[in-house]
């Protein structure tokens, strides 16, 4: 940071604002570049629609906007727009719950039925799965873990660290390490290894 | 932590904390004491490698599970930035404060014109994307895996070796501001190059003093085939070891990373070449292990 930058900073915050707009858009835009896969797998991964998943996206990034814009902490953004991400598909899906109630039910129960058909019988360590057949298998499996313990796979899966996973979940660090020990524990049984 | 000497040695490490260990969450004096129990166990190893390779396999199916249904990003990007010029329009003319929650009265217009603008957008661009992509590719290939001196000449804060060996666990990952981030890449003239595949590496090491100062980082490949990132990333893990465990002394750690960094791998290594991060696992084929 220049000297004139902080100076700004600490004396002139709103006038800064009012000043560099462009540069926050463009921050936020490169920001969009690398994060957007991420966040829009992990929006996904609670069950909301693509159209859904997509709006639960832009809104987190407007709120990064206006995060930034605001000139709140810029430590560890990433952990914070996926908090954000992550409650806003919570959301989403609550009030997509309430319209479709009763259907879904039905869709869950089958949804229940076809991950213990895919895990029975239990596989046979010298039988070749094809890799069609291993991926399948693997999701079945996370699908049929508990909510948090899910979370945070999905979350490592994109590359976040413990203590920022911990962050999202908004569970301890030992918490996340016990969920993934767990999880990984039931995906290597499951995979026969 | 000196009672758990004995115990090491002939207990096996939990899984929860070989997990805590790949993610660097574990002690120093903690992290030494399971690195050489792995280094001679052969058992961990290999239950901590059948770990890191079920979360890359379940990383890998997860993506190809969801992807096929994520629609390119182009036409979503439009809408985003439509939508933040809109709101950065708004600000500089004052009404800021009162559009907190985005409840304007015009977004839907605005919505409806960013999707249009979406729209034609998207055609354009993914006409062109490919070409783009293998621009910025050819680019990275460039990269020579030492910074350039004059912009990256590498500094220090003025630190002893027990300031640097009690550093906590944050401090030592150093995330870099994505502001300052971007001025590293304006300063190395990359433009359009894809946000993954390099790291904003700090040329010394936090764990070693290093400061964060644009002339202490350089945007470091993941790509480069032998010395890139990763590899930089166990010399400091390696050095800073050494200087909390006494053999080096930090100013010399220092000079030597900062000097020519693969001269001082091939050093502190004894080695010509990156080592398959021997007693740890061989991190470079998990793509979920965080970059920094």
């Amino acid at each position: 940071m220049t000297q004139a930058d902080s100076i700004r900073r600490l004396f002139l915050p709103s006038i800064a604002d009012l000043v560099k707009p462009s540069e926050i858009e463009r921050q936020v835009l490169e920001l969009f570049e690398q994060w957007r896969s991420p966040l829009l797998r992990y929006a996904l991964s609670f069950g909301i629609p693509i159209h859904d998943a997509e709006e639960v996206v832009q809104e987190s990034f407007l709120a990064l906007f206006r995060h930034l814009q605001l000139r709140r902490s810029e430590k560890n953004l990433r952990a914070w727009i996926f908090r954000v991400t992550h409650n806003l598909a919570l959301k989403q899906r609550y009030a997509n719950q309430r319209y479709i109630d009763r259907s879904s039910a039905d869709e869950a129960d089958s949804k229940a039925s076809f991950a213990e058909e895919t895990l029975d019988p239990a596989p046979n360590p010298e039988e070749h799965l094809s890799a069609a057949q291993r991926r399948r298998r693997l999701l079945a499996v996370v699908e049929a873990l508990p909510e948090t313990d899910q979370e945070c796979l999905r979350l490592r899966a994109e590359g976040l660290r413990y203590r920022e996973i911990a962050d999202v979940v908004g569970i301890s660090l030992g918490s996340v390490s016990i969920s993934l020990t767990r999880s990984l524990a039931r995906l290597v049984r499951a995979d026969g290894r | 932590m000196l009672r758990h000497d004995a115990q090491v040695s002939d207990t096996h490490v939990s899984d929860q904390e070989l997990l805590l260990a790949a993610d660097g969450e574990l002690s120093t004096s903690r992290r030494a004491l399971v690195q050489a129990h792995l280094a001679a166990c052969w058992n961990c190893r290999a239950r901590m490698a059948e770990m890191e390779a079920t979360i890359a396999d379940f990383a890998r199916a997860h993506r190809e599970n969801l992807d096929p249904q994520m629609p390119p990003i182009d036409g979503a990007r439009a809408l985003l930035r439509a939508q933040l010029s809109q709101l950065s329009a708004q600000s500089t003319s004052g009404l800021w404060q009162r559009v907190s929650h985005l409840a304007t009265p015009d977004r839907a217009s605005v919505l409806a014109f960013a999707m249009l603008l979406a729209v034609i957008a998207g055609g354009l661009l993914i006409r062109n994307s490919v070409r783009g992509e293998k621009r910025t590719t050819a680019a990275f290939s460039q990269m020579s895996p030492v910074p350039n001196r004059s912009l990256t000449p590498g500094v220090a804060r003025i630190v002893s070796a027990n300031d640097v060996c009690s550093m906590a666990h944050e401090e030592v990952v150093g995330e870099v501001s994505p502001l300052l981030r971007e001025k590293v890449l304006r300063e190395y003239g990359i433009v359009n190059a894809h946000p993954g595949e390099y790291e904003i590496d700090y040329l010394i090491a936090p764990g070693l003093g290093g400061e964060e100062d644009i002339r202490n980082l350089w945007p470091e490949s993941y790509q480069s085939p032998t010395w890139n990132a990763r590899v930089k990333d166990a010399l400091e893990e390696h050095l800073h070891e050494m200087v909390c465990a006494g053999q080096v002394d930090l100013s010399t750690a220092q000079r030597d990373i900062a000097t020519d960094w693969i001269a001082a791998y091939k050093k502190y290594f004894h080695s010509d070449r990156p080592l398959p991060l021997s007693s740890r696992v061989e991190i470079e084929k998990v793509p979920w292990l965080p970059e920094s």
